[in-house]
Parts: structure tokens; sequence; C-alpha cells
């Protein structure tokens, strides 16, 4: 009954969410302990799904024929389901902390769990209509957090926000449409299954609807000219912008594009085609136009809102190579730039709660004041620059080396994009650290005699993200060997 | 296998970090305004750690060949350290300066405060530079190279003012810059060959070569301009004047004498290690570097020459000389090779020192500008005496060493077949000799002879732990001069492997 698990995963924080709001907790201690409980036995379940790898495929129920909501482990679902075990327990040890003085706590945690219930979906899914169902929930059930301040700002964000959602996920459909009625199967299989019998002369008109179903796909991915959403939304609680819109909901999209690329229409149909050239321009000048808005912005979430744009078009420019050392380069740069950003909006999301401060130029000697989380905060910084030594570097190698295989002359174009962004995310990043520890000798630090490091509830998740982000640095080779078995054409 | 050639660094990192968590613990620690304490232990542990790496680290050049590899960053990417020709000449200048400017900063730092901080990061920027010499292949090599930039800029921004820390991010801006389009060249050249290895003489194949000639090239050109902006190659030098001025006098000494000398090192070893000089030869890549390398030479003499402060001339000073060495690089003949060696190393001391005597007058008379240093060789004469000596050998008259770099360097260029650069080449170095005089001397002249209405005044030379290093560095100076022999076939040994 291995396959069961495989639903219980999804279906256990779903339900242990909604309860949130209905089981009477006495104190806010049980509340906390309970959601942690939850959080930490779906991520032992996932772990053990992991360690058994079950092989079958597990149908919830079908419409017709073809369609049907259908749930299957492989290769890129391991690892985005992985990444979700690690990051919800220690994310939502953070949120405890972080929530403390907002209200509507229990409705924030509702929807927190449930959206891990429903990222793991996403990686599950054995077809396009299974992942088009959780892509759309996903939507629905990250709205309310993002409008949680309800302010008037958060109000106009989740508007904008819905209005992205709804927009891409109408031009996914018309891929998803499109998948069905040319594919020989409606299940994500390597090197896709669209029928090259029954396109006989459609070629055109199917690359046009890969196009119209990357950009819908991407727009969870914040692709150029829909990546305003982003910033926008980091209106909303520091644990989202950094569990969800650096984490679970832009890597949705970016896997939901790969899947589409590698398991749909397959590299083969894609692949030297003006599809691929017109995906790939929009990508690169996505990755120097984040890094450049990035280098602009002074809001401090914003800014890193900004540079998660531009490195989740780094993880699509890997998925748009079409090669499976691609496709592994843009697998490897999701799971560690998961890492590396959510360390950075932790520190952020830190930052704020101990004292309210929002912009870059508030943040004038704060090293001294809050040691611990700017130490972390710069060696984050590094990791997203790819100093040697950091996850950074490997992931952005191992992309580079992928372009360079290709023989494309775009992803040449690619390469020296990367780098730009690079020394923009140095310029972006560093000022902070430097204005931080070295405020100037007129500083006076009287100023912000109150400032401190936050507590250990916030201080634990951050070392073990940091941790792993050194560790994936040093030692890469299991992640890598891992993603170089995958099979994707 | 040889541990030990960690060790050294493994010393200086621990010292550092020591020193920089100290200095931070006592920052949060301190209420109201901060005052350091217990200098002196900082000063202790500081040159004790110098001095035992050091030891080592001569030891480890001056010995056997060895090897490590720490641990492997990719399947086939080491982190692998080796003890090779090229890396013990740059590593005994670093740890030669290294010494030097250490015991003339603790009495330097004194007038910047900080002083725990600063010596951290000292140390820690001289294992990075131990790392970077002693890499194996390219991929540590620019591991170090980042960690260089990373470490060396605090000491940049050290005294904190706002202009210092402007000029502090445009250093790392620009060395960041540079560290990305090297990056880009790596990541090329890994595609390409697989391996990056330094081998001696090169490791590209003729044939595989040719076959992707073009896109190679420009990659090549990438890359050497890249690790030039470290060198303040033109028109990519603009960090340099600006960093200089601000910096403390020992931290824009080791800027100039060393640091700057790393992206020498990076380009000697794409070029020579990597590359292998009979491919390039004749190509657009070098006439261009070529060309490049010359207008820095002459152009950076010029703004020297019409530069008032001192240390600001020195910086535009440095834009030249360095210059010299990638010339010497660029010409591709093994002559030129050993000129440009014998540069780097004649130019690492010279330089330092000029700086340190500039320190000199910064602290002890407060004096930034070249005009308000009239008369100061009667206060302080050894120290203008050496400052004489030191210009001398930059300028290149002979005992002094300069001349003897600048002998080969012309030499080089005039067997070098290199078409018209056989005669520009020599004539540019002639010319900026001259501004070099014209921009150095008047300083000894002024001090020496401010005039008849100047009235004199006691002598009252500087601080003894000042003063010897600036001395030292001038006997180097002059000895090496003298003597070069040595040298010179230790650096002719390092250029006939090449060929």
């Amino acid at each position: 009954m291995n396959r069961i698990i495989m639903f219980a995963v999804i279906l256990l924080p779903i339900i242990g969410g909604s309860l949130i709001p209905i089981l009477p907790f006495k104190t806010r201690q049980r509340m906390m302990f309970y959601i942690e409980a939850l959080c930490v036995i779906n991520s032992v379940l996932v772990c053990s799904m992991l360690f058994y790898q079950p092989n079958e495929v597990f149908t919830l129920f079908r419409f017709s024929g073809d369609l049907s909501v259908t749930l299957h482990l492989d290769g890129p679902g391991k690892m985005f389901c992985a990444l979700a075990a690690i990051m919800w327990p220690f994310a939502v040890l953070y949120s405890f902390e972080y929530m403390k003085h907002e209200e509507r706590e229990k409705g924030f945690f509702m929807f927190y769990i449930i959206t891990y219930g429903i990222t793991l979906g996403v990686a599950l899914s054995e077809n396009i209509l299974t992942m088009y169902f959780f892509f759309e929930m996903m939507s629905l059930v990250t709205l309310p957090l993002v409008m949680h301040t309800h302010t008037r700002e958060a109000i106009l964000a989740s508007r904008t926000y819905l209005y992205f959602m709804l927009g891409g996920a109408a031009f996914a459909f018309i891929g998803m449409v499109f998948i069905l009625s040319y594919g020989t199967t409606s299940s994500f299989l390597p090197g896709g299954i669209i029928d090259m019998a029954k396109l006989d002369g459609k070629t055109d008109m199917m690359l046009l609807v890969y196009v119209f179903s990357f950009f819908g796909f991407g727009i969870k991915t914040a692709i150029f000219p829909f990546g305003r959403w982003l910033p926008k939304a980091s209106v909303a609680p520091t644990p989202v912008t950094a569990l969800l819109h650096a984490v679970a909901v832009v890597n949705t999209g970016a896997f939901a594009v790969m899947r589409i690329t590698y398991y749909s229409f397959g590299t083969n149909l894609l692949r030297g085609t003006w599809a691929q050239d017109v995906v790939m321009l929009f990508v690169i000048f996505t990755i120097v136009y984040g890094c450049s808005r990035a280098v602009k912005e002074t809001h401090l979430k914003r800014r890193l809102a900004w540079s998660t744009v531009s490195n989740l078009s780094y993880i699509l420019f890997g998925v748009v190579i079409m090669t499976p050392e691609g496709a592994c380069g843009a697998l490897c740069h999701m799971l560690f730039h998961s890492f590396m950003k959510i360390t950075s909006f932790f520190c952020a999301g830190a930052i704020i709660y101990k004292t309210g401060k929002n912009y870059v130029h508030e943040l004038n000697g704060f090293g001294k004041k809050m040691p611990k989380i700017f130490c972390i905060f710069t060696v984050s910084a590094m990791a997203l620059m790819g100093v040697p030594g950091l996850a950074g570097f490997i992931s952005k190698w191992s992309l580079v080396r992928a372009a360079f295989a290709s023989e494309n002359i775009l992803a040449y174009v690619g390469v020296g994009a990367l780098l730009v962004s690079a020394l923009l995310t140095a310029i972006y990043m560093l000022t902070i650290c430097v204005r931080a520890f070295f405020p100037g000798k007129e500083f006076d630090y009287s100023t912000i005699s109150d400032v401190k490091d936050p507590n250990m509830l916030m201080i634990v998740p951050l070392c073990v993200f940091l941790a792993f982000v050194i560790y994936f640095g040093i030692h890469p080779q299991y992640v890598l060997t891992f993603l170089s078995g995958i099979d994707f054409v | 296998m040889s541990t030990i050639l960690i060790i050294p660094m493994a010393i200086l990192i621990i010292a550092g970090l020591v020193l920089l968590i100290w200095s931070f613990v006592e920052h949060i620690r301190c209420k109201g305004v901060y005052e350091e304490k217990h200098t002196g232990i900082a000063q202790s542990i500081f040159l004790i750690a110098l001095f035992v790496s050091a030891g080592i680290v001569v030891y480890l050049a001056l010995g056997k060949e060895r090897s490590v590899t720490l641990f492997y960053l990719m399947n086939n990417i080491p982190i692998y350290f080796k003890i090779d020709e090229i890396g013990r000449w740059f590593v005994l200048i670093v740890t030669i300066v290294w010494l030097l400017v250490g015991i003339y900063s603790i009495r330097y730092l004194r007038h910047e405060g900080e002083q725990k901080r600063f010596l951290g990061f000292f140390l820690l920027v001289y294992s990075v530079l131990i790392g970077l010499d002693f890499s194996g292949n390219l991929v540590t090599m620019y591991l170090f190279y980042e960690l260089m930039t990373l470490t060396s800029f605090p000491l940049v921004l050290h005294n904190g003012s706002k202009e210092a820390i402007m000029a502090a991010l445009k250093y790392l801006f620009y060395s960041m810059a540079g560290a990305y389009m090297g990056l880009f060249g790596i990541f090329y050249l890994q595609h390409m060959m697989g391996d990056l290895t330094f081998v001696a003489g090169g490791a590209i194949g003729r044939a595989f070569f040719d076959e992707n000639k073009a896109l190679m090239l420009v990659a090549f050109f990438i890359m050497i301009l890249g690790f030039a902006v470290k060198a303040g190659l033109c028109p990519l030098h603009a960090w340099l004047p600006t960093a200089h001025p601000v910096a403390p006098s020992p931290a824009s000494a080791v800027l100039s004498g060393i640091i700057v000398k790393s992206g020498v090192l990076a380009i000697i070893r794409v070029i020579f290690y990597l590359i292998g000089p009979e491919m390039l030869r004749g190509t657009w890549v070098i006439t261009v570097l070529l060309i490049l390398s010359l207008v820095t030479v002459f152009m950076g003499s010029l703004l020297a020459f019409r530069e008032p402060v001192l240390k600001k001339r020195l910086a535009y000073s440095t834009v030249s000389q360095v210059s010299y060495i990638l010339f010497g690089i660029f010409l591709l003949t093994p002559k030129a090779l050993t000129g440009a060696l014998l540069q780097v190393a004649f130019h690492a001391i010279v330089k330092c020192g000029l700086f340190l005597v500039a320190g000199v007058f910064l602290y002890e008379h407060h004096v930034k500008r070249v005009d308000e240093l009239v008369g100061i060789g009667r206060r302080i004469p050894v120290t203008l005496w050496s400052y004489t000596f030191l210009s001398l050998s930059l300028i290149g008259i002979p005992p002094m060493s300069g001349f003897v770099s600048k002998w080969f360097l012309a030499q080089g260029a005039l067997v070098s077949g290199t078409g018209v650069f056989e005669i520009i080449g020599p004539i540019v170095l002639l010319v900026s000799a001259l501004l070099t005089a014209g921009y150095l001397m008047p300083i000894t002249m002024k001090g020496f002879f401010p005039g008849e209405e100047a009235a004199s005044e006691k002598v009252k030379e500087t601080s003894l732990w000042m003063l010897v290093p600036i001395v030292v560095l001038t006997v180097f100076a002059f000895v090496l001069g003298v003597f070069p022999n040595g040298l010179i076939d230790y650096a002719d040994k390092i250029a006939a492997l090449q060929w």
C-alpha cells in the first residue's frame, strides 16, 4: 500500500490545516505544538515515501477516458518533495515567532499549512490535468496569505496577484487542452507525449501553443513582462514572502514549465525552433531585468523579490536550454536558490520583526546590533553572488556547463547575462552588508540602541538553512549525481 | 599529499578570525564611545601568527614540490594546491612585503584606530594570497581571487569616512566585474578543455585550438581583460586612484604592491599555464592587449605627472608600472617574460616602500599634497633619502633594481618579432621613465632644497617600527639592483619552462 502514502502526504496538511480554526486550542503553545507536529509528521511521511519510492501510480478519480487525477513519484518530483519537506517545519518554526504580534494568526497558519499539501501535489502530479488542478489551487490558497494584513496596499497587491494568476491559468489551460488533444496519453513521460503523426503540418501552431503555455505557467515564476506581481506581493508577512514567494509558489511555476517542456511537449519537438529562441530571449532578458530592478529598489523585501525574479529566470534558463544537462542545472538551481533566498528573506524578516525598518538606507550600523542576522545575511549574499564554496556557485556552474554544451548561440548570450546578473547581485546585496557593518565614522550608535538579534525560534531555522547552503557548496556530489540520474528525454 | 601546505593558511585564518571576532564582540559590548582595549595582546597575536606562518611559507617555497587536494567542489573540479616555480616567486614577494608592512602597520594603525579589525583582515588577505599563489588549477585560483577582493576591501574602507566607503565599493565592484569576466572564460575553458590544472607551457593542443579559434580567442580576450581589471589596465584602471588615497597607507602599500600583482599572476596563469603562449602569438587578442598596455604605461605616467595628491600620484604610477609587466607578458618572448617577472618583484618592493613613505608624511606631518612637502627633508632625512632611492629604482636608473627589469623588458621587446611594437615599446618605456622622473623627483628636490626663506628645523625621524621597514625595502631595492643575477637566473628558469 505504498502508493497510498502519496495521497496521504497531500491530504494530511490540507485536512490538518483546515482544522486549525475549528480546533479549540487553550493556549497559543498548544496551537504551535499542533502545527509543528503536523508539519514534522508530514515531513517524516514524505521522507519515508522518498525512502520506499513507490513506483506505482495512484489514481484518485477518473473523469473520463484518459482524464484523471493521478499521482506518481518520479525524479524531479522527489527533489521537489524533499525540498518542501525540509523547508516547511523550519519555516513554521520561524513563523511562530514572526506572527506573534499579528492578528488572524489561525487563518494564516491554516493557509500556510494547506499550501504544503498543495506543493506536494504539484510535485507528485502524474499528468497535466492533475498538475493544473493543484496549480490553480495554489493560486487560490495563497491569495488570502498575500492580503493577510488587510491594509489597502495588501488588498491592491492581492488583486494584482489574483489577476496575474488567473491570466496565467488561462494561458496554461490552452496549453493543457492542446497537449491533451495532440498527445498520445495524458501522462508526463520523459521525452514528451506529442503524437507526431497527428501533428503533421501543424508544428508551428503547436510551437505557438508552447509559447503560450510557457508564459501561462511561467507567470508564477514572474517572467518578464509578467513579473510585477512578485515584488508587489512582498507586502505579505515575511514567512509568506520567504517560503511561498521565493520557494514554493514560484518553484511550482518553474517546475510546471519544466514538466511541460520535457515531459509533455518534449525537447525533440522544441529544440532548435523559433519557440525556443523566443522563450530564451525572454528568460535572458528577465535575468538582467530582475537584477537591475533589484539594484534600483530601496525597499529591502522588494529588492529581494526582484532578485528572486532574476534567479527564477536562471532556473527557466536551464529549462529552455532543452537538454538533460540544462534540466539538471535548472533543478539544481531551484534547490540551491530556495535555500539561499529563504535565508536572506528570513534575515530581512527578522530585521522587520525586530525593528520595523523596511528600507535599505535605514539599516546603517545594524551589523553590530544584530550580528548573527547580518553574518548569516552576508553569507547568503555571497552564495547568491556565486562565490565558490557556497551553493550558488555550483548551480551556476551546472547551468553554464549545460549552456555551453548545448552549442546554442543564444545560450552563450545567456551565460553573459548570468555573469552580468552576478555582478548586479554583488551590488544589491553587498551594499546592504557594507551599510550594516560599516556605517561610517560619524554614525551614532545610540540612535539604534534598542536593535537586537531575535530569539532562537528565528535563529535556528536560519542556521539550518545556512548549513544547507554551505554543505551544498562544499559537497554537492550527492545532489548532482541524483539529478544527473533523472530521465528527461 | 602534503597537508603542511594548508597549515600557514590555517594559522592565518584562525588568528585573523580571532582578531576580527574579538573586535566585533568588543564593539557589540561597548556602551557609548568605542575604545579599543588590549591592543598589545592583539598585536602580539598578529605578529606571532604573521612570523610563524611566514616562516612556514618560506620553508615551503624553498623546499621541494608538494601538492595537496583539499576536497572536490564537483566531480572533476578539485580544490587543489601545488607549489610550482611561479608560485614560489610570487609567494616569496608577498611574504617579504607582508612581513615588513605588518611591522609598519602596528605603529601606523595607532593613528587610524580599529587596529584589531585592520590587523585581522590583514592576516586574512595574506592567507588568501598564499592560497592564490599555490593554486594548482584555475577554479582554485578563482576561489581565492574572489576571496581576495572580499577580504581586502575592508582594508580600503578602514577609516569609515563616506569617501572611503564609496571608494571601497568602487574597488569591490570593479574587481567583481573583472572576476566575473574571468569566470566567463573559466566556464568556457572548462567546457572546452575539461581539465583546468596548470601546466607550464599551456595545455591546449594546436589542432584543437585551430578548430575553435574564433570563439576561443573571444573567450580568452574577455578573460584576460577581466583579470586585468585588478592589474589596472586602461580603461579599467579607475578604481586604483580612487581606492589608494583613502585607504590607510599600509593598505595602499599592499594594494599597489601585491594585490594588483595578483591580477598579473592570474594573467600569467591563463596565458602561460593554460592556453600556451604560442597559441596567442600574432592574434588580434595580443595586438589589442599590447596596444592597451602601452597606452596604459603612457597614460598612467602622464596622469601621475599632473596629480597633486601624493598617494593618488603613486596610484597612477602603479597603473603605469604594472602595465610594464603586462606589456612584458603580452610580448610572449622568454626575455620579456623574465623582465616582467623581475618587474613584479622590484615594483612590489619599490611601490610598497613609496607608499610607506607617503604614510610617514601623513602620519607624522599630516601632509597629503605634493606641494606641502617643501623642506620635509630637513625633518626626516632618512625617510626622504629612502624615498629618493626608491624613486630612482622606479625610474630605472642603474644600479637600482628597476633598471634591470626595464632592461630585460626593452630587450625582450626588441627581439619579440611583434612588428611595430618592437620599436614603439622601448620608446614608450623611455618616455614613461622620463615622466616617472618628472613626477617623483620634485619631491626630493623640494624636500631637501626648500629655498632660502625656509626656517631650519630639527631632525625628528619617525618611530623605528615604521622607519625600519622602509629602510629595509630600500636596501632590497638597492641590493637586488647590484646583485640581480640570482633573481635573473630564477626568472629565466621560469620563462624557459614556458617554451
